[in-house]
């Protein structure tokens, strides 16, 4: 039994922002404009990105919302019809609300009937994670199709007033997400049989390792935290927001850890035999800023399993980073506007910070 | 970075004690001291226990390396003179971290009487061990993993260390210099891992010690937290 991605889509809230634009549309906290964000920004590389808020903070489209857009754009293209959509595999870092699970949502927005469900939870791997419930859903005869969906909506979190509530002064590790993530949404169908030009999945696996490091990047701690005390702890939700608990955080201290675990899962798979560095075609690796591209690019070549820099696809720096959804968006666009082969390799990777979950996967082009 | 060039048998032995150096730096993860360092909630007390623990090993490392220099023959002379010039660069390093002890408010005659722990024991023996066989090339291994360690205290934790003890960096000065040297320590590894490494039975041999040397400098650590 193979499985196939037969079809993609994605959806991007509201026209493209750009560096300049940003600050004015997530407002200024306490009215003064950020002195961190040209540095971080220089550093991620990022140019334009898109976001489901508006200068009102309006939210303009939930992520439910999102999510059902992308894949209402990944069937359009494909032979099957909603009705006869047998599975439905979601992913998220934060649904519209806390339960129940972002898949019943998202399958309500999308109308889809009698399916079976899963919604995954998670960072930037939940994407991965969603897709590999997928496809060994499919593998095992389960069923014949899924469609797997990520969405993200992170700009809420990033509005000036929720930074104003958190009372005390902005710190690096609670501003640095802000002048990284943005909104939007990617869809895949796999399907048990290949239709015209599409991917076969090889293999999806990841390797994490929470046991062996504190948490990177998160919400629901508050800023000073001996006690581990969780948003859920306070008496109240207010006395949390106050904390700062509600903030999203990356100890960017620990970050660096997220390029050696990405090439050491890689070089396990070499190991494994399931990776042939001389034969991957295209690399599509969910970096989350240009500055960690080129470490990991470094480190590969350094250890002798480097890939060509013409290989590396990535749409991060006018897509934006839109955690979970990133790998969707970016292979949906390969697919769409990059030149590939019959028999090529396609070599994907998503390294997450959050607790250090690392995935990868490999493809392979094929005609039906 | 990318300068070094390797023999493909070089290169190889390099991918595997870079997965070897992952590992460790994960089992290090789940030492409960470097857990607390970690967590921000390690104090002045740990840390010139730390030291404390440190100094003996450290004291030792010169030894094995000035026997594992001698150990190589003729035909190695010219990894002897690097391994001799590493050895001497090194071999009174303990002095600094005293220095550091006793910045830190420990007092000189306890670190200097103070016993190996467990895990300092079973390196020591081990690499003392290993230095004695003739053209000990697997040491290599040890040294990839010792040389990783001296970067890791450097651009790790010595910054973490002056932040959770309040610290200026005048107690730290041990594990900062050893990142001075960095680039060319590494250059000097890969240039003796592409000489040493001309086999599969020699590359089996590196990364074992390797992996030997990472699982007893790890359990050095964790002893670090029991007393004797």
């Amino acid at each position: 039994m193979n499985v196939f991605i037969t079809s993609s889509g994605h959806f991007l809230p509201g026209p493209p922002v750009d560096n300049d634009q940003m600050e004015p549309l997530l407002g200024l906290v306490r009215g003064k404009p950020s002195r961190l964000k040209r540095r971080i920004l220089q550093s991620n590389g990022i140019k334009t990105r898109h976001y489901a808020i508006d200068a009102n903070h309006n939210t303009t489209i939930s992520n439910a919302g999102m999510a059902a857009k992308a894949a209402e754009h990944c069937l359009s293209q494909s032979f099957l019809g909603k009705r006869q959509i047998s599975m439905l595999s979601a992913a998220t870092s934060q649904g519209d609300i806390v339960l129940p699970g972002f898949g019943s949502m998202v399958q309500a927005e999308l109308g889809l009937s009698d399916i079976e469900l899963h919604s995954s939870h998670g960072i930037c791997s939940s994407s991965m994670m969603a897709l590999k419930a997928a496809f060994t859903n499919l593998l095992a005869g389960e069923q014949p199709n899924a469609l797997v969906v990520a969405s993200e909506l992170t700009s809420r979190l990033f509005k000036a007033s929720r930074y104003e509530a958190a009372g005390s002064e902005l710190d690096f590790n609670a501003e640095f997400l802000r002048w990284m993530l943005s909104d939007g949404a990617g869809a895949l169908l796999l399907e048990t049989q290949p239709r015209g030009n599409c991917f076969r999945i090889d293999w999806i696996r990841s390797f994490s390792h929470a046991d062996a490091y504190p948490v990177c990047m998160s919400v629901g701690y508050p800023s000073d935290n001996p006690q581990h005390r969780s948003w859920q702890d306070y008496a109240t939700y207010a006395q949390a927001e106050a904390a700062g608990a509600l903030l999203i955080r990356q100890d960017v201290r620990l970050l660096e850890n997220i390029v050696k675990l990405g090439v050491d899962g890689y070089l396990r798979l070499i190991s494994e035999g399931r990776v042939q560095p001389g034969k991957v075609d295209h690399v599509l690796c969910h970096y989350s800023s240009h500055y960690f591209r080129g470490k990991i690019f470094d480190m590969m070549q350094r250890a002798g399993v480097g890939i060509a820099e013409h290989k590396w696809y990535s749409n991060l720096y006018s897509r934006g980073n839109t955690g979970c959804a990133s790998i969707f968006i970016m292979l949906d666009e390969f697919r769409r506007t990059q030149r590939y082969q019959t028999g090529d390799t396609i070599l994907c990777m998503v390294p997450e910070s959050g607790r250090f979950n690392n995935a990868y996967m490999q493809l392979t082009v094929v005609e039906a | 970075m990318t300068e070094q060039v390797l023999s493909p048998q070089g290169q190889q032995c390099l991918q595997a004690l870079m997965r070897v150096w992952f590992d460790f730096e994960r089992q290090l993860g789940r030492v409960p001291l470097l857990q607390r360092l970690e967590r921000g909630q390690f104090s002045k007390a740990d840390y010139c226990q730390l030291l404390l623990n440190w100094r003996q090993q450290v004291i030792e490392g010169s030894r094995w390396i000035s026997r594992c220099a001698s150990s190589f023959d003729r035909d190695y002379s010219d990894v002897r003179s690097v391994i001799i010039g590493h050895a001497r660069e090194e071999h009174r390093d303990y002095e600094m971290l005293e220095q550091d002890y006793v910045a830190a408010g420990g007092k000189l005659s306890d670190i200097q009487s103070a016993p190996r722990n467990i895990g300092t024991e079973a390196l020591h023996g081990f690499l003392m061990y290993r230095a004695s066989q003739s053209n000990p090339v697997d040491l290599v291994g040890a040294m990839w993993i010792i040389e990783g360690l001296g970067q890791k205290m450097a651009s790790d934790w010595a910054a973490q260390i002056d932040k959770t003890t309040g610290g200026d960096g005048s107690y730290s000065r041990f594990m900062r210099y050893h990142g001075a040297n960095d680039d060319d320590h590494l250059q000097k590894l890969y240039q003796l891992l592409d000489r040493l490494c001309q086999s599969p039975a020699q590359l089996t041999a590196i990364v074992r010690t390797a992996r030997v040397t990472a699982r007893l400098y790890c359990l050095q650590l964790e002893e670090v937290d029991n007393d004797y």
